[in-house]
């Protein structure tokens, strides 16, 4: 009996060495600078946001009327389009397509709109200064949603529920004003949209435990995404432009990706959202913001355009990019390895920098991308099932 | 220690500093000169963020103490020979004083920023490194 008790004692000492050995993997050093940096990739989430140029943002009724309206196809020319047709939560709010897909095929992908809500500029080419703003674009643009300037004002207006829900959002009932009513539409989408919060990932767990000390939480990060990391932030200075806890800096960038469309057809980026900015009646210059101390109209007022404007896009944030795809503005680019790949390859020529370029060829190991990937892979995460939406009204 | 202090005061109540003072009300910032000018300025917020708008106050004065006029601000990162995506706009309220509303860095590193300030005929730039991490 004595002898069957100290196996099964032993036993259990194996057991639980073997079982600390598969949580625990070494620590890398982390530098006081490291730690400092890496701490600037948090906390997450941040809290909640409101667009003060949105009466209704960051309100229950204003994100139950956008939640609705979001899959509401009859503010489509068609009847078959909405929203949620292209930004699907099941892929991400995007749709895992190389180019975005209206009644045509355009030129650039659809982008997630996860963490959408923290940003300052909207589309790849920063044409919306609004979250809102951006929305009117494809219920108007016709090789999308085509609604035209009436098409939400008549479903407000028309639609019992709907009117319902306006009222409840706005204070008051559906107007005769459709240039308003669509405005409100967009906001409501906005509101919704800004709910959407990527979900805490591995590296946040790290990232907290490396910034408070706590070495055993810390090592159960991946090395593979340690040394990773450690690139991300150190030769590779992926952070400068992939920087804070949304991993962006949200402005714009040129990464070396074609200008070229079709033959003799480029995408200028940036330097053509600039312009459309300018001239959209939308924009937070505009009467529809509702911010009256105009305190969030700087980024617009003072923006330039310059002609290093060209061919620069959005850089997008990096949470859950391992579980979208295809990459870059206009999809060129299949997986999170071929983005890797662009960056160590990415030709300097056609990045004509004066200075020190900001994006060089990395020219990694086969190690040193699987690293890269491995730490990117480490802020995905699987996001939680959605709650039906509620009820708009009794 | 008595000495120091009386000194310090005559000077603050010099008629001529009067007329442009480098007074920014928070302690804190930063102050520029050459041969000909003077200037003290902080931001606003106080901290500046990669990514966030923030404005410059100012103070420009000449060496002999008068109000000094602000041209035009701007900033660069020298290493990657860009400049800043906003053009700042500057509003000026008397006695030398100046605020640059619109600035953003929107990227850690070393901004170099410049100050184009003219008094009469004579006009200069005046540069300040920051860094941003």
């Amino acid at each position: 009996m004595t002898r069957l008790l100290l196996l099964a004692s032993m036993l259990a000492s194996l057991l639980s060495v073997w079982a600390g050995s598969a949580w625990s993997q070494p620590l890398l050093d982390w530098s006081p600078e490291e730690i400092r940096t890496v701490g600037q990739h948090g906390p997450w989430p941040p809290p909640p946001v409101r667009d003060p140029s949105n009466r209704v943002s960051g309100t229950a009724a204003g994100v139950a009327l956008g939640e609705r309206l979001f899959s509401e196809a009859r503010l489509s020319g068609d009847g078959r389009m909405s929203c949620a047709t292209c930004h699907q939560a099941g892929r991400e709010w995007s749709d895992g397509l190389a180019k975005a897909r209206g009644s045509v095929e355009l030129d650039r992908r659809t982008p997630s709109l996860w963490n959408i809500g923290y940003l300052h500029w909207f589309g790849w080419d920063g044409a919306g200064d609004s979250l809102w703003a951006q929305s009117i674009r494809p219920l108007l643009d016709p090789r999308e949603m085509n609604g035209g300037p009436t098409r939400a004002a008549e479903l407000l207006r028309g639609d019992a529920t709907l009117a319902c829900g306006y009222e409840k959002a706005f204070g008051r009932k559906p107007g005769a004003d459709d240039e308003q009513l669509m405005v409100d539409t967009a906001k409501a989408l906005a509101a919704f949209q800004a709910t959407l919060v990527s979900p805490r990932a591995p590296f946040d767990d790290f990232r907290d435990a490396l910034v408070a000390g706590d070495r055993d939480v810390a090592a159960r990060y991946p090395v593979a995404a340690q040394r990773g990391l450690k690139l991300f932030i150190g030769t590779a200075n992926c952070n400068l432009c992939h920087l804070g806890p949304r991993f962006t800096s949200g402005e714009f960038g040129d990464i070396g990706i074609p200008f070229f469309v079709r033959p003799g057809e480029v995408d200028p980026g940036r330097l053509a959202g600039l312009g459309r900015l300018v001239v959209n009646p939308f924009n937070l210059l505009g009467k529809y913001n509702d911010d009256e101390t105009g305190n969030n109209t700087r980024r617009t007022r003072h923006v330039q355009r310059q002609h290093t404007n060209f061919g620069e896009f959005r850089v997008p944030g990096l949470r859950q990019v391992g579980r979208g795809g295809p990459y870059m503005h206009n999809g060129s680019v299949p997986t999170l390895e071929d983005v890797v790949k662009h960056y160590s390859e990415v030709s300097p020529d056609r990045l004509h920098s004066d200075g020190v370029p900001l994006v060089r060829p990395l020219a990694l190991t086969t190690e040193q991308s699987a690293d890269l990937v491995a730490f990117l892979r480490s802020l995905d995460a699987e996001p939680p099932v959605r709650p039906a939406p509620p009820a708009l009204c009794p | 220690m008595k000495l120091p202090a009386a000194l310090l005061g005559l000077l603050l109540a010099t008629p001529a500093w009067a007329d442009c003072p480098l007074d920014l009300g928070r302690g804190t910032g930063w102050v520029l000169f050459s041969d000909h000018y003077l200037m003290a300025f902080r931001s606003d917020p106080l901290r500046i963020e990669v990514g966030e708008p923030f404005a410059l106050v100012l103070n420009v004065c000449t060496k002999s103490g008068a109000p000094a006029e602000l041209l035009a601000v701007d900033a660069q990162m020298p290493e990657h020979r860009h400049l800043m995506n906003y053009r700042p706009s500057i509003v000026a309220r008397g006695d030398g004083r100046f605020r640059a509303e619109g600035m953003l860095f929107h990227m850690p590193g070393r901004w170099e920023v410049s100050f184009d300030v003219r008094a009469g005929e004579e006009s200069e730039r005046l540069t300040h490194d920051i860094i941003l991490k």
